[in-house]
């Protein structure tokens, strides 16, 4: 990381939460399956420092995706007794955000990694990628970045090792390969976070490692700031930040390496 | 995301949908099927109406003035200044009555009387072109095996005695000679339906029943019924007096010349045409001295002894006039290019112009103006009729059209959820809800089009080649769903109107946009995380 981001951080670090790219303070979020509710997250706090990489751990059904999910403005938190929690973005409370607003956070501040790659089938590998860029610059914007577009795709793809690939269908590829296919497509709009909702869970241990440092290096490269939920501690270990959701609340925050990544 | 609505993704997901799916392509036959049937049936149904309607107008001429019962004289006068518009190309004076007939095995019936004369009419109405008993060429669209009698004129007159080029002219001339006096006599022209002597053939044309009579051993007698060649009936008719009122009962024996078919069947088995002459002489129509008693006005207290009842009664002076020969109708036919409406009125101007040169003697023109009336006037209620029919019949296509609404709509339900994730996936790389909306809308359009487009072609062709398809199922199956005998048209009709064709496609493509509309807002409306855990 240059050191432009570096001071950034320290900048941060030193004014505290209010200059976090992200910033969730009271978060709570109740499931309803009919008459019975499921209460998953009880009040999270969490900031997140622009070009951080914050692990988060826990148990399955704790809760990570949900809170990943309402980050990435996929969902919203609940309200109680009229307040909400808030969910800020570079000083903008989601919670309170239009329809709009959020479809175009999500287009173009914020790249997404499911935990079950979620490709479109019917795409090819090339498309799947470009397909972020479409929905973000409509018609007329598109056609006039689609070189641009293509070309960045290939690259990313290229990075990630699928460079021969780009023509195939998603049921053509293995697993690590779809995820690395999910990966570009997050990246193609150079988001300023990616929410990653256990990219490597799936994978076997090589492979998952494989396409971390591939995740690592465009980090570095791009100053990206870095969201990750992971079960592995192994993984958790390389990040920023680490914060354990026990119970739908932030128990425990514990830096995994002091160090920012360097 | 500028541009809300309109984005790449959508035309390239709408184009992987419709190639990877088995569901479009069962959509777009739906559609394409119910577009085609919709087509061919308007057509048909229309072109039915169509031909109806025209049949209608065949021995009306365009416009007609009509005054019932008494009639009015100077008949003549009025057509000379008919004919003298460059509005009007011809007109001609017709009686139209009713009467008993009595047909050649005895039976009596009612039926409609029109004294035409028969040069004239000809030039007003398309009466010539109805007379069937003549020779033709061609043969009739359905008659494949040259089955009509009237393709054999010459070996009808060396066989049978029976001249068709002959019995053409008696009936454009409506006359008959008289084999035993020698003489040519007045004679009518019989509706084709009239005696029912006529067999219907299985292709369209008459075949003489009486001509070939099966006899018990077997053989065959050729019984004289042809009407045209020997037949005769004999029509009672009322006259009246010049007031309109019936005095006595008349009865003229008719021969006939020929027989006619309108198209309408209604007129072809309920009217008889005789000359014009011959029915105003027996209605008392006819030019007539007139003999009037008047009180004597020279002396209205002179009296006169009565020899009859043998009393006095008060001198009346005799006084002698000429009444006109009257008709109840005149037929106009206009000029080539001149509007309907226009021509009618010109009519009544005409009319108006004659009645003030005849006052009291003619109706006058206020009250004539209402009988002068057009064709369409006159067949006012067959039309309405048609077009009720025509309006059950867009009822019906409206249902079958919203049929394919909920076919259209079951489908695009069962894609939309089965594309449950996708959408969920898209909505969450930042896809706006009326950006998945219109996604569907568009893939609705898409199947819409080209399956209308399908459909009016597919319908295009069908009705084109209708009387063929028939024929060839006809032939494969033996499945004649339209019989000749049944139905008054010999062939279905195979044209097809260019704006019904865009309103039937218009409404294709419209059933489908609508069909998609709800799977589309359903869609669109779902929360994106819910349908990415969809599986
Ligand atoms: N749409 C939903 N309706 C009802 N319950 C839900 C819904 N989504 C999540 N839950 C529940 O909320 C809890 C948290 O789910 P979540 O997916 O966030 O867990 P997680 O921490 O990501 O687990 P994992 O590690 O297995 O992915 C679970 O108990 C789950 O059953
Ligand atoms: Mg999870």
């Amino acid at each position: 990381m240059g050191s432009a981001t570096s001071t950034q951080h320290c900048e941060s670090a030193a004014t505290g939460g209010s200059s976090s790219i992200l910033s969730v303070r009271d978060v709570r979020k109740t499931y309803k399956l009919g008459r019975v509710k499921v209460p998953v997250l009880h009040g999270v706090d969490l900031d997140v420092q622009r070009s951080e990489w914050v692990t988060i751990l826990g148990a399955s059904g704790s809760g990570k995706s949900t809170l990943l999910h309402l980050m990435g403005g996929l969902d919203r938190p609940d309200k109680r007794e009229g307040q909400r929690g808030s969910i800020m973005f570079e000083g903008n409370d989601l919670a309170r955000q239009g329809k709009r607003a959020l479809d175009r956070y999500r287009a173009d501040d914020i790249g997404f990694v499911f935990q079950f790659y979620h490709l479109l089938p019917e795409l090819s590998v090339l498309q799947n990628v470009c397909v972020g860029s479409m929905i973000l610059h409509g018609r007329l914007g598109y056609m006039s970045k689609r070189s641009a577009t293509q070309q960045r795709a290939t690259e990313l793809l290229e990075r990630f090792g699928l460079g021969h690939r780009l023509k195939h269908r998603p049921a053509e590829l293995s697993g690590g390969e779809r995820q690395r296919v999910a990966i570009a497509r997050a990246l193609i709009n150079e988001p300023k976070v990616l929410l990653a909702d256990e990219p490597t869970g799936n994978l076997d241990m090589k492979t998952g490692a494989s396409i971390l440092d591939a995740m690592i290096e465009y980090r570095e490269n791009a100053g990206l700031t870095m969201v990750m939920v992971t079960h592995d501690e192994r993984i958790a270990a390389r990040a920023d930040r680490v914060i354990r959701l026990v119970d739908g609340r932030v128990v425990e925050a514990s830096s995994g390496d002091s160090q920012p990544v360097s | 995301m500028e541009g809300i609505d309109s984005a790449v993704y959508q035309a390239l997901l709408t184009r992987k949908y419709l190639t990877r799916k088995i569901m479009p392509m069962l959509a777009m036959v739906a559609v394409m099927l119910s577009v085609a049937t919709i087509l061919v049936t308007w057509s048909v149904m229309g072109g039915f109406l169509a031909t109806l309607i025209q049949s209608g107008r065949t021995l009306v001429g365009d416009v007609a003035i009509v005054w019932p019962n008494v009639g009015f004289g100077y008949y003549d006068e009025l057509i000379e200044d008919l004919e003298a518009d460059p509005m009007i190309e011809a007109a001609t004076p017709t009686i139209e009555t009713f009467g008993m007939i009595r047909l050649p095995d005895d039976r009596i019936e009612l039926i409609s009387i029109k004294g035409v004369d028969p040069e004239s009419y000809s030039r007003v109405t398309g009466f010539a072109d109805t007379l069937w008993w003549k020779p033709i060429d061609e043969p009739t669209p359905k008659d494949h095996e040259r089955e009509d009698l009237r393709l054999q004129a010459d070996d009808l007159k060396t066989e049978g005695g029976i001249d068709l080029e002959q019995v053409l002219e008696n009936g454009l001339a409506m006359s008959r000679l008289n084999p035993s006096s020698g003489e040519v006599e007045p004679a009518g022209v019989l509706g084709i339906e009239v005696t029912g002597l006529n067999e219907r053939t299985a292709w369209g044309g008459y075949y003489p029943w009486g001509a070939n009579r099966a006899l018990p051993d077997g053989g065959i007698a050729y019984d004289h019924v042809f009407m045209p060649e020997t037949g005769s009936v004999v029509l009672t008719v009322l006259s009246l007096d010049s007031d309109g009122r019936p005095v006595d009962p008349k009865s003229i024996t008719m021969p006939i010349a020929n027989e006619f078919q309108s198209g309408l069947y209604e007129v072809d088995q309920g009217t008889i045409m005789i000359p014009l002459e011959v029915l105003q002489r027996n209605l008392r129509m006819d030019e007539a001295r007139k003999v009037r008693f008047e009180k004597d006005t020279d002396d209205p207290f002179a009296t006169v002894y009565d020899p009859a009842t043998g009393t006095v009664r008060p001198k009346m002076k005799e006084v002698v006039g000429i009444d006109p020969a009257r008709v109840t109708t005149v037929l106009v036919k206009k000029a080539e290019g001149v509007e309907l409406e226009t021509m009618r009125e010109r009519v009544r101007e005409i009319y108006a112009q004659f009645a003030s040169r005849h006052e009291g003697q003619v109706p006058i023109a206020a009250n004539m103006s209402r009988q002068i009336k057009t064709w369409e006037d006159l067949n006012r209620t067959m039309i309405s009729a048609v077009k009720k029919e025509t309006g059950l019949v867009l009822f019906i296509f409206g249902i079958v059209s919203f049929t394919t609404v909920f076919l259209v709509l079951a489908i695009f339900w069962s894609m939309a959820s089965e594309k449950t994730k996708d959408i969920g996936i898209l909505r969450a790389l930042g896809a706006s809800t009326p950006g998945i909306a219109w996604l569907w809308i568009r893939y609705g359009a898409v199947i819409g089009i080209v399956g209308s487009s399908i459909g009016t072609v597919l319908g295009y062709w069908i009705v084109s080649n209708i009387n063929a398809i028939h024929d060839w199922i006809g032939k494969t199956f033996k499945l004649v769903i339209w019989d000749p005998r049944q139905y008054y048209f010999i062939e279905i009709p195979s044209d097809v109107d260019p704006q019904k064709a865009i309103i039937v496609f218009v409404v294709g493509v419209m059933t489908c946009v609508l069909g998609a509309l709800l799977p589309a807002w359903h869609s669109a409306r779902m929360d994106p995380v819910k349908a990415l855990r969809f599986e």
